[in-house]
C-alpha cells in the first residue's frame, strides 16, 4: 500500500536527528563486521601463507619418529627413490631435503637449545623464501666454513655479532656426541621471535659430515602446484614408500590447523558482539520513537487502522532505514577493504605482541563474495528481528490512548 | 431509526485494586439524525460513555448495539473494522496524523477503506471546502490553528460515510469563536446531511446548541432533555 509507504517515509523524517542514529548504526554495524572479518581474515591466510613459504610447504616427508624424538638417526629412508619420485609427479612445483638434528648452541655467555636445520641452498631457495628473512649479513651462500646464520634475537641474548663464533653440540647418528664451532655470517628476523630463538641454519652437507658417513635427510619440503592436491600428494607418498611419513600442511601444524578454526571463532564472536550492540540500538532507537507516538497510533486504531496495517507501517521504517543503511554501510566497507587491501593495514603500535606470536604487523584484509553476502545478511536480519519487538509493542497498544485526556 | 443502544452499561476500572466505578447501568439510545451534548462534571463518566459506544473499550457488564450489531462482544479486530466502516471519531487531541497534510489526513481514512482512488480525491477536496479549509488542503496539523485541526478531524470523521459521529470535548481546546464555528460547522451537516452527532462537553454556549441534552452524574444518566436550539 503506497499511502503506508509515505507515511513510514515521512515518519522517518520526523527526527532526522534519530533516524541518523539509526542509520549510523546499521552501517557502522555492517562496516565493522565486514572490516573484522576481512581483517582475521587476512591475519590468518598471511600467517599461513608466511609459514607455508617460509618453511612449512605444501607438504613434508620425515621418518615416522622424527618428529617427536628429533634424533639425528631418525633419517629418511630410500630417500633417493623419493626424490625420482617427487621429480617425476607433475604436481610438485619444487621440493628441498633438509638434513636436522636437535642441539645445544654455546657462546662464552651462555648455552640455549636449539633446531639445527641443515640446508641445501639451491633448492631451498627455490622452494622457500625464508631467505627473505636475513636482516644482516649474508646467507648460507657465503665462502667461509662452518657458515650459521642465527636469530637475531639468540643473537642478542648470546651477545654476539656477525663474525663471532659459537659452538654446536649435537649427537651424531651413532648416538656420539659431537661439536664443533661455526661462524656467524648471518642474522634473521621472521615473523615469529619464538622461532628466531629456537632455529639456526647451516649447510646440510657441512652437518652431514659431522652426523654420519653417508648423507642423511631428516625433512623433504614439496610445493605444490595447488594447495588443495596436498591431501592427494601425501597419500600417495604414503602408499608409495614405506618407512616414512608423508603429511599435508594442516597435519604438520595443528597450531596452524587450530588458529584458521580460531580465526572463525573470533569472527563468529566478533560479529556476534557488534551485532548485539546493534540489536540493542535499534531496539532503544525504535522503542523511543513508538512510545512518543502512542497517542497517534491509539488515534489511528480508534478511528480503524489495523494492527496489520500498524505493524507493517512500523517494520516499513525498520525496513528502509535498514535497506538505506545496509546500502550504505556496503558501499563503505568495501571501498574500506579495497583501500586496505591495496595498501595495508598497519598494526605498528600492536606489532610488537604480533611478532611475538609471529604475525606481521601490516594486514591485508580480505573477504570472500559469500562473507560479504553473509554479513549483509546478518545485519539485515539483526536489524528487522531488532524492529520486531517494537512492531509487537505497537500493535499491542491501546486505541484508549488517543481518549486519554491531556 | 434507532443507531446507538446500551443495555445496563457498567463500566468499573481497576476492579482489582482500588474499583472506580465509571459507569452504572446506563441505558441510553440514540437514534438517526439527532444532535446531541452529553453533559456532567468532570469525572461524571462522559468520556467512558463515548469509549463504550464508540467501540474502543468493553465495558465491564452490560451490552451495546450499533444498528442491531453487538460492538461490546466483537474481537478486536472486527470491532477496529466495524469502527472504520460505522463510527467517526472526533477526539479533543492528536486527532490527525502530523506528517500528513489536511487532505491526505482526509484520504487517509478512505483509504483504509478501500474506496476508489478518484473518489477519494474528490470527496477529499468536497469535504475540505465544506469544513471551510479549501485553501489550507497542504497544510499539515502543524500550520493548522486548532479550531483548523478540530475542523480537519470532522471532515475526516465524515469522510468514512459513518453512521455517527463520536466527538469527544470537541470545542474543549479551542477559543470561542473556533469553538462555535466548529459546532457551526457540525450542526450544518446534522441539519442538511442528516449526519447524527453525540458529543461531549462542560461548556453551556456548546450544550445550548444541542437539540438533545444528557446529564451525566456519577457514572449515571441524570437528566435526559430535549430542548430548542433556536429558542436562545
Ligand atoms: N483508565 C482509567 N483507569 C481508572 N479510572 C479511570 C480511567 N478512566 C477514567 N477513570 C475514572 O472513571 C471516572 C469517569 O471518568 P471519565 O469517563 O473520564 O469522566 P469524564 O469524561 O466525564 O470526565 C472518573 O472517576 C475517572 O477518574
Ligand atoms: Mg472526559
Amino acid at each position: 500500500m503506497k499511502t503506508l509507504l509515505t507515511l513510514s517515509w515521512r515518519n522517518i523524517w520526523r527526527h532526522p536527528a534519530r533516524s541518523s542514529v539509526l542509520l549510523a548504526a546499521v552501517i557502522a554495524g555492517l562496516w565493522a563486521g565486514v572490516v573484522t572479518v576481512g581483517l582475521v581474515n587476512g591475519l590468518m591466510q598471511q600467517r599461513i601463507d608466511y609459514l607455508i613459504e617460509s618453511e612449512i610447504t605444501h607438504a613434508q616427508v620425515h621418518h615416522p619418529e622424527f618428529q617427536a624424538e628429533g634424533y639425528s638417526w631418525l633419517y629418511i629412508p630410500d630417500h633417493a627413490e623419493i626424490v625420482e619420485w617427487l621429480e617425476n609427479d607433475e604436481r610438485v612445483v619444487s621440493f628441498t631435503s633438509r638434513t636436522i638434528t636437535d642441539g645445544m648452541l654455546q657462546s662464552p655467555i651462555k648455552t640455549s637449545g636449539v633446531r639445527i636445520r641443515g640446508i641445501d641452498m639451491p633448492s631451498e631457495t627455490r622452494t622457500t623464501n625464508f631467505h627473505d628473512n636475513l636482516v644482516a649479513g649474508e646467507y648460507l651462500d657465503s665462502d667461509i666454513r662452518n657458515a650459521i646464520v642465527i636469530g637475531e634475537r639468540l643473537a642478542d641474548e648470546h651477545n654476539m655479532e656477525l663474525g663471532n663464533r659459537v659452538v654446536l653440540t649435537f649427537e651424531d647418528v651413532d648416538n656420539e656426541l659431537t661439536s664443533a664451532s661455526f661462524n656467524i655470517v648471518g642474522l634473521f628476523r621472521s615473523a615469529s621471535t619464538d622461532y628466531d630463538e629456537r632455529n639456526v641454519f647451516v649447510r646440510a652437507d657441512e652437518l652431514n659430515a659431522l652426523l654420519s658417513d653417508t648423507p642423511v635427510h631428516h625433512e623433504i619440503g614439496i610445493m605444490l602446484t595447488d594447495e588443495t592436491r596436498a591431501a592427494e600428494v601425501v597419500d600417495a607418498l604414503n602408499s608409495e614408500f614405506s618407512g616414512i611419513r608423508a603429511q599435508t600442511w594442516r597435519q604438520l601444524s595443528p597450531e596452524l590447523s587450530m588458529l584458521v578454526e580460531l580465526g572463525g571463532v573470533m569472527v563468529v564472536l566478533i560479529t556476534l558482539i557488534i551485532m548485539l550492540a546493534l540489536a540493542f540500538g535499534i531496539l532503544n532507537t525504535m522503542l523511543m520513537a513508538l512510545f512518543e507516538r502512542m497517542r497517534e497510533i491509539g488515534m489511528l486504531l480508534s478511528i480503524g487502522m489495523s494492527r496489520r496495517r500498524v505493524f507493517g507501517m512500523i517494520m516499513l521504517e525498520a525496513g528502509i532505514l535498514t535497506i538505506a543503511g545496509a546500502a550504505a554501510g556496503m558501499i563503505l566497507a568495501t571501498l574500506s577493504i579495497q583501500y586496505f587491501s591495496d595498501r595495508g593495514l598497519n598494526l605498528e603500535m600492536f606489532a610488537e605482541g604480533a611478532a611475538q606470536i609471529g604475525f606481521d604487523h601490516i594486514i591485508y584484509p580480505t573477504l570472500s563474495v559469500a562473507e560479504y553476502i553473509t554479513i549483509l545478511a546478518v545485519v539485515v536480519m539483526i536489524t528487522l528481528l531488532a524492529s520486531l519487538y517494537p512492531a509487537f509493542k505497537g500493535i499491542r497498544i491501546n486505541p484508549l490512548e488517543a481518549a486519554r485526556d491531556a | 431509526m434507532t443507531i446507538v443502544r446500551t443495555e445496563k452499561l457498567c463500566k468499573v476500572y481497576n476492579p482489582d485494586t482500588v474499583p472506580v466505578h465509571a459507569l452504572n447501568n446506563v441505558c441510553i439510545e440514540v437514534d438517526e439524525g439527532e444532535f446531541t451534548a452529553l453533559r456532567g462534571p468532570s469525572g461524571s463518566g462522559k468520556t467512558t460513555l463515548l469509549n463504550m459506544i464508540g467501540g474502543l473499550d468493553k465495558p465491564t457488564e452490560g451490552k451495546v448495539f450499533i444498528d442491531g450489531h453487538e460492538i461490546s462482544s466483537m474481537k478486536d479486530s472486527k470491532r477496529i473494522d466495524f469502527r472504520l466502516q460505522n463510527i467517526g471519531f472526533v477526539f479533543q487531541h492528536y486527532n490527525l496524523i502530523p506528517v500528513f497534510t489536511a487532505a491526505e489526513n482526509v484520504a487517509f481514512i478512505m483509504m483504509l477503506q478501500g474506496r476508489d482512488k478518484q473518489e477519494i480525491r474528490k470527496r477529499t477536496d468536497k469535504l475540505l471546502d465544506q469544513v471551510g479549509l479549501g485553501d489550507r488542503k497542504d497544510a499539515r496539523p502543524a500550520q493548522l490553528s486548532g479550531g483548523q485541526q478540530q475542523r480537519v478531524a470532522v471532515a475526516r470523521a465524515l469522510a468514512s460515510e459513518p453512521r455517527f459521529i463520536l466527538a469527544d470535548e470537541p470545542t474543549a481546546n479551542l477559543d470561542t469563536e473556533a469553538a462555535m464555528n466548529l459546532l457551526d460547522i457540525m450542526e450544518k451537516m446534522n441539519r442538511e446531511q442528516n449526519i447524527t452527532f453525540v458529543f461531549s462537553t462542560h461548556d453551556q454556549r456548546v450544550i445550548d446548541r444541542a437539540r438533545r441534552v444528557v446529564t451525566m452524574v456519577d457514572g449515571a444518566i441524570d437528566q435526559d432533555e430535549i430542548q430548542d436550539p433556536d429558542k436562545t
